[in-house]
């Protein structure tokens, strides 16, 4: 349960590009990817440990709320980092990233840090966008890259992992506010640690505290 | 993560196959058998909840009869039970996020129907979890929205309970709008909107009646709450200090409107009366209008003025619901503090409700309770809340259970899919109903312009017509603009006045009452108190130490604009235009005190024109940025935009003339309907481009490799024209002719040698950038490998003379622009370049024609007679008329201020702020000097067309030796022009005297008497020129080395 950082992400990009399997995919390992199986969530949470620190990802799915233009607004802000999703075998999804970005740039904070994912790369035979495509926008605009798949669950650790780790170090470096909140990223309690010792341990969030 | 520790369940082998019927019948097994949770079964329970969740997707996408068996043993009771076992955390969460996951995931609408039935989740969302847990707390909000998501006309039915009037998703939910953490906030926002544009009469008013006064009156006290947050941070601001916060505060703000805006724009007109009337009457009029106005120690007074014209601006920005901004800006334009007073005459049974009106008050108790209240209320009629909410409510309240329902079940009957826009106005009149008497309550024509009949419209003109009725609102607005001091104040109000202008809900009516500009309107009259006000704002501006911002300057050229162009007419009347002439003439003198020989000084002027035109000001964004609230600064360290602050720096000033100036003059233009024949300084469309076809007879074309940075390499031409270089391929079809490879401005170029190769250059030209922190990016970055190394020199020579020209030449244009003297330049000139002074001067008459002449003519001719020399000149010119010239415009620009500036505070029409039409423009063409001559010249300052006109004849003159003398003396008598301006500035008519002699300048009248002293120095030191210029040619040649 303790924690020393928590940040708050976002997914975002077309409906049908695989985000709310991602979600699932990095927050809960026991739901092991099936190839007769689609299944995603629009909210999850994880620990995981960033220079030997205890960091928690919240990571919210924006899906469904487009219509609402108050809503996308309140959503970048919050967040610290934000995935940005596009299917590799629908070129359409990867044609309108530009618009995303351009969406999240004008109404987050300056530092959330941004990642460019190619969802679906398990169905090479299907790809319509290649990888170099992918790696191409992303140097232009400033991204972090990765491939990912959320059948095979290849790469969707590291997507999720490496932005952890480029917020981690700008917090190193001093760019974020920690103390505001506003940027999605909270310290951890301080006292947490010593109050959710009964059952659960160390084997993640979820076993942790069992006793409220 | 999770799985590792918890995967024993399928560990134990029972998982052959983990997505069957069998194993979900399995699972039932599990939960018959552990209907009680101790701590030895719940992790066994957890993954048998968390794989039937799976075993459902899974169904739910390839076997139906998954789903068959979880429904008909009841497995969703299961849940619930073990729910209720207060069974930790850790169970709560999987139940949670299974829950999350049925529904976000379940595609089939009958799967969906099943899951709702039976009341299982609307248990589910009463229960009372451990919400101190930010997880449980996500994971149910979460579940909310996913809920909410899937509301539709149908689906509403599970949710919404009309017997019981219970709508647990919708109560539950809005208890959290002021949570803490902001997901949680914008899910609660989210599951609000998705309920609302539910067209489903029964559920909307049961939101009206029963939860709309609760959830309103605290959200609209959250606001204010954030609102007073915001307003101290900006008082207690030291050094700009607060300004993440504020910025953060400022956002929180935006997000408010736009979500009320999100309410209003689903336009369910039950909801917006209500809402409407808790923002008017208990957020913006007593909370923003009442702060303009109220005396600073006034108990009554909750923000600063500048921070409640600044929220007033975002609301009208981005509210465009027009019963709620045109009642706002009623008040602001027509209205008086008796808004603010109870009326005693109306009602005086009502007094203690009517007090109550038109309070920013914390409502007497939390969201939570009033829902709760309002639950009962149906069953303790008698128990009443002594709050000022019963007032309203309670008329509601009885219409709802009285008359409402049969009206309404009547209606449902009829017309249970009518459309939202269509909405029977028979709802409509009910609720206006209730809304006007609450109207009478608390007086005003606010909300009832909403509908105007005739008679209102009669009542309110003779209203009117009551004559000079107090407006302090509107006083505020227009004493704000003041900018003597600062433009802290004045750049909110453009803003708001700005705002309101554009705004689509405010009635056009309603702003031409008081002359506001309504943009595209057609109109014969403006209003005068405003557009004097902005003319001072631009003469503020134009001051040497004015203290108005860009941004506030831009806006007020907008307004201006606004007010006084009608179509294609321009109504301002010529009292104002004059006034506007008189700044545009001091932003004019202003600049010429930075104007400088110095190269930077052309790159500042052209990339500040391309930054302004490419970049307008959008109000919008302007209002969204937080770093305006703190007091104006002028350092670049807070990070704060150029536009948005004062100039720091020579630098900084001088941009800052030069945008004053290209903002002024582009406004006089477009007021007096000229074309800009002057600005920018290099249309693009006159430049030579690729692929252009060039008639190169008789120029002078250097062969050359070019071997580009990727080592690709091409035979070509090199050409210099005026402005650009090119590189050349022989046009196949006619000789002599040229096709463009590459073409670009030799003002960005740098050549530089080759170490070891003395017949090669690198060259690079650097792509224009109005962005001064961004590096430049090259267009051209190549090597060019000569034949020899002779004509290696020729070419480096014609090039760096070809840029130093180019650049002149563009000065000379600026200063033609300022009414300086055009420097004659006979540096560069004196070297008998008789064409390319021809095109100099027909550059100064015509700008963008020139290049016709250049083409056809010998364009490229005698560059090369001395070498060297041009670099050195360029050197020594710079060092020494520079400086004197900056002496000179500075005492000038002193004379200036004492004729010009000292009446402009004192008096909007101060008589020295009117001289007629402005010279610049005119100057350039003949006929306009003639015009210019017979009306106007009495106001002229030293305006000096003679010099042009002189410049022209020199084109006939041949280029010899005499050629360089003469722009010396020419030179010389320039200066003079501007030595005398001093003493001569105040008064004109001297100069006019002056005027005769100039025309058609006889050589003989500008020699040696008039040179002065000054003068000869230069010429001095143009002689002598030669020698430190040999030295730094060398010195070049070995750097190159």
């Amino acid at each position: 349960m303790a924690y020393a950082y928590l940040f708050k992400y976002i997914i975002i990009g077309d409906t049908g590009v695989g985000k709310s399997c991602l979600l699932l995919q990095f927050t809960d390992k026991r739901f092991q990817p099936v190839h007769d199986l689609t299944i995603g969530v629009e909210f999850g949470a994880r620990m995981i440990t960033i220079d030997g620190k205890q960091i928690k990802l919240q990571i919210w799915d924006t899906a469904g709320q487009e219509s609402f233009r108050s809503i996308t607004r309140s959503y970048y802000r919050g967040a610290a980092g934000a995935l940005l999703v596009y299917d590799i075998t629908r070129r359409d999804t990867f044609n309108h990233l530009t618009t995303w970005l351009e969406d999240a740039r004008q109404h987050s904070n300056s530092n959330m840090v941004i990642m460019l994912i190619g969802n679906k790369s398990d169905l090479e035979s299907r790809r319509e966008v290649k990888k170099e495509e992918g790696e191409a926008f992303a140097r232009e605009h400033g991204l972090i890259f990765m491939e990912t798949s959320a059948k095979t669950a290849s790469n969707v650790e590291e997507a999720f992992i490496n932005t952890a780790k480029e917020i981690y170090e700008k917090i190193q470096e001093g760019v974020f506010d920690i103390n505001n909140e506003a940027n999605g990223i909270k310290i951890g309690p301080q006292h947490a640690a010593t109050n959710s010792t009964l059952s659960g341990g160390q084997g993640g969030q979820q076993a942790g505290g069992g006793c409220c | 993560m999770f799985g590792r520790s918890r995967g024993w369940v399928g560990g134990q082998g029972k998982s052959k196959n983990i997505h069957s019927l069998d194993h979900l019948k399995y699972m039932y097994h599990v939960l018959t058998k552990n209907t009680t949770v101790t701590d030895h079964n719940r992790n066994l329970l957890v993954e048998t909840i968390r794989s039937i969740t799976e075993i459902l997707i899974w169904g739910d996408q390839n076997d139906s009869s998954v789903f068959d068996f979880f429904l008909e043993k009841n497995m969703f009771a299961f849940f619930l039970n073990i729910l209720r076992q207060k069974s930790g955390r850790y169970v709560c969460v999987q139940l949670l996020q299974t829950l999350n996951i049925l529904f976000e995931n379940i595609s089939h609408e009958t799967s969906l129907y099943y899951l709702l039935s039976n009341n299982h989740v609307n248990s589910i969302i009463v229960h009372k979890f451990d919400f101190s847990d930010e997880e449980i707390m996500a994971y149910y909000i979460s579940f909310l929205k996913t809920l909410s998501l899937k509301l539709n006309n149908h689906t509403v039915h599970f949710f919404y309970n009309e017997h019981t009037n219970d709508f647990a998703l919708y109560t539950e939910a809005i208890k959290f709008f002021n949570h803490p953490e902001s997901m949680v906030r914008i899910a609660v926002r989210t599951i609000t909107l998705n309920v609302y544009k539910v067209d489903n009469q029964h559920m909307l008013h049961y939101i009206r009646d029963k939860t709309a006064v609760p959830y309103f009156s605290n959200l609209v006290w959250f606001i204010g709450s954030h609102v007073i947050e915001l307003d101290k941070c900006v008082q207690t601001d030291e050094e700009h200090k607060n300004r993440g916060k504020l910025s953060d505060l400022v956002a929180e703000h935006l997000d408010h409107l736009h979500y009320l805006n999100d309410i209003l724009i689903i336009n369910c007109e039950f909801l917006n009366d209500v809402l409407t009337d808790h923002l008017l009457n208990r957020l913006f009029l007593p909370l923003y209008v009442y702060s303009l106005v109220s005396q600073e120690q006034s108990e009554d007074r909750k923000i600063n003025p500048q921070v409640s014209l600044y929220l007033l601006s975002q609301v009208f920005l981005i509210i465009h619901y027009q019963p709620l901004v045109n009642a706002l800006a009623d008040v602001i334009l027509n209205g008086d503090l008796s808004v603010f007073m109870p009326q005693t005459e109306q009602n005086t049974h009502k007094s203690s409700s009517s007090a109550a009106v038109r309070r920013f008050t914390k409502p007497p108790e939390s969201l939570e309770r009033s829902l709760e209240m309002s639950r009962h209320r149906g069953r303790k009629k008698a128990q009443k809340r002594p709050n000022y909410k019963n007032v309203g409510e309670e008329d509601e309240e009885e219409r709802g259970t009285e008359e409402g329902p049969d009206e309404e079940k009547e209606k449902a009957k009829g017309t249970e899919a009518s459309s939202k826009a269509s909405r029977t106005s028979g709802d409509t009149e009910e609720i206006e109903m209730v809304v006007m008497e609450k109207c009478k309550i608390s007086d005003v024509s606010t909300l009832t312009e909403q509908n105007i009949t005739d008679e209102e419209k009669t009542a309110a003109a003779a209203a009117g017509m009551e004559g000079q009725r107090s407006r302090p609102f509107l006083d505020m607005v227009y004493n704000a603009l003041d900018c003597e001091k600062e433009d802290y104040h004045a750049l909110f109000v453009l803003c708001l006045l700005f705002a309101m202008s554009h705004s689509k809900g405010i009635n056009p009516e309603l702003l031409e009452k008081i002359q506001l500009p309504v943009p595209g309107q057609e109109r014969s009259s403006y209003s005068h108190v405003l557009v004097e006000r902005l003319i001072r704002v631009m003469n503020h501006a134009a001051l040497p130490d004015g203290r108005v911002r860009l941004a506030t300057l831009e806006l007020s050229c907008l307004l201006l604009k606004q007010s006084v162009l009608s179509g294609s007419r321009c109504i301002i009347k010529d009292v104002h235009l004059a006034c506007l002439e008189g700044a545009r003439e001091e932003s004019l003198h202003l600049l010429r005190r930075f104007y400088k020989g110095e190269e930077i000084f052309l790159d500042m002027f052209e990339d500040e024109y391309r930054s302004m035109t490419s970049k307008p000001l959008n109000v919008e964004y302007l209002m969204m940025d937080a770093s305006i609230l703190l007091p104006p600064t002028g350092t670049p360290l807070t990070g704060i935009d150029f536009v948005k602050r004062l100039p720091c720096g020579d630098v900084e000033k001088t941009r800052r003339a030069i945008r004053v100036f290209f903002m002024l003059r582009a406004l006089s233009l477009q007021l007096q309907g000229e074309p800009e024949t002057q600005l920018p300084l290099t249309r693009p469309e006159d430049l030579i481009k690729t692929d252009d076809v060039l008639d190169l007879n008789n120029s002078d074309l250097i062969a050359c490799m070019v071997v580009s940075k990727d080592g690709v390499q091409a035979q070509r031409f090199l050409a210099v024209d005026v402005y650009q270089m090119s590189l050349v391929e022989p046009e196949t079809k006619r000789l002599g002719w040229g096709v463009v490879k590459f073409a670009g401005l030799l003002q960005d170029m740098q050549v530089s040698g080759v170490e070891d190769d003395s017949r090669a250059l690198n060259i690079t030209i650097h792509k224009p950038t109005s962005n001064p922190h961004a590096k430049p990016v090259p267009i051209l970055q190549a090597s060019f490998i000569f034949a020899d190394h002779i004509r290696c020199i020729i070419a480096k020579q014609r090039l760096a003379k070809g840029r130093i020209q180019a650049r002149r030449m563009k000065m000379q244009r600026i200063a033609a622009l300022l009414d300086l003297p055009v420097q004659p330049s006979s540096e560069v000139l004196g070297f008998g370049q008789s064409s390319s002074s021809s095109s100099s001067s027909s550059t100064s008459q015509l700008p963008f024609r020139f290049y016709d002449q250049a083409r056809r003519g010998p364009a490229f001719a005698s560059v090369d007679k001395v070498p060297g020399f041009a670099v050195a000149q360029q050197r020594s010119s710079s060092l020494s008329s520079s400086s004197s010239i900056t002496a000179q415009s500075d005492s000038i620009s002193t004379s200036g201020m004492s004729t010009h500036t000292t009446p402009v505070p004192a008096a909007p029409l101060a008589p020295s702020l009117t001289p007629a039409a402005q010279p610049t423009i005119s100057l350039l063409s003949d006929t306009n000097t003639d015009s210019l001559s017979v009306d106007s010249l009495t106001l002229l300052p030293p305006a000096d067309p003679p010099c042009l006109r002189r410049f022209s004849r020199d084109e006939a003159a041949p280029a010899d030796t005499d050629a360089r003398t003469t722009p010396d003396l020419k030179s010389a008598e320039d200066r003079k022009d501007i030595l005398a301006a001093p003493e001569e500035h105040g008064t004109y008519t001297t100069r006019e005297k002056d005027k005769p002699d100039h025309p058609d300048s006889e050589p003989a009248k500008v020699s040696e008497p008039d040179v002065t002293s000054r003068s000869r120095e230069k010429v001095e030191t143009e002689i002598s020129a030669p020698d430190p210029e040999e030295n730094l040619d060398l010195e070049q040649e070995t750097e190159i080395d």
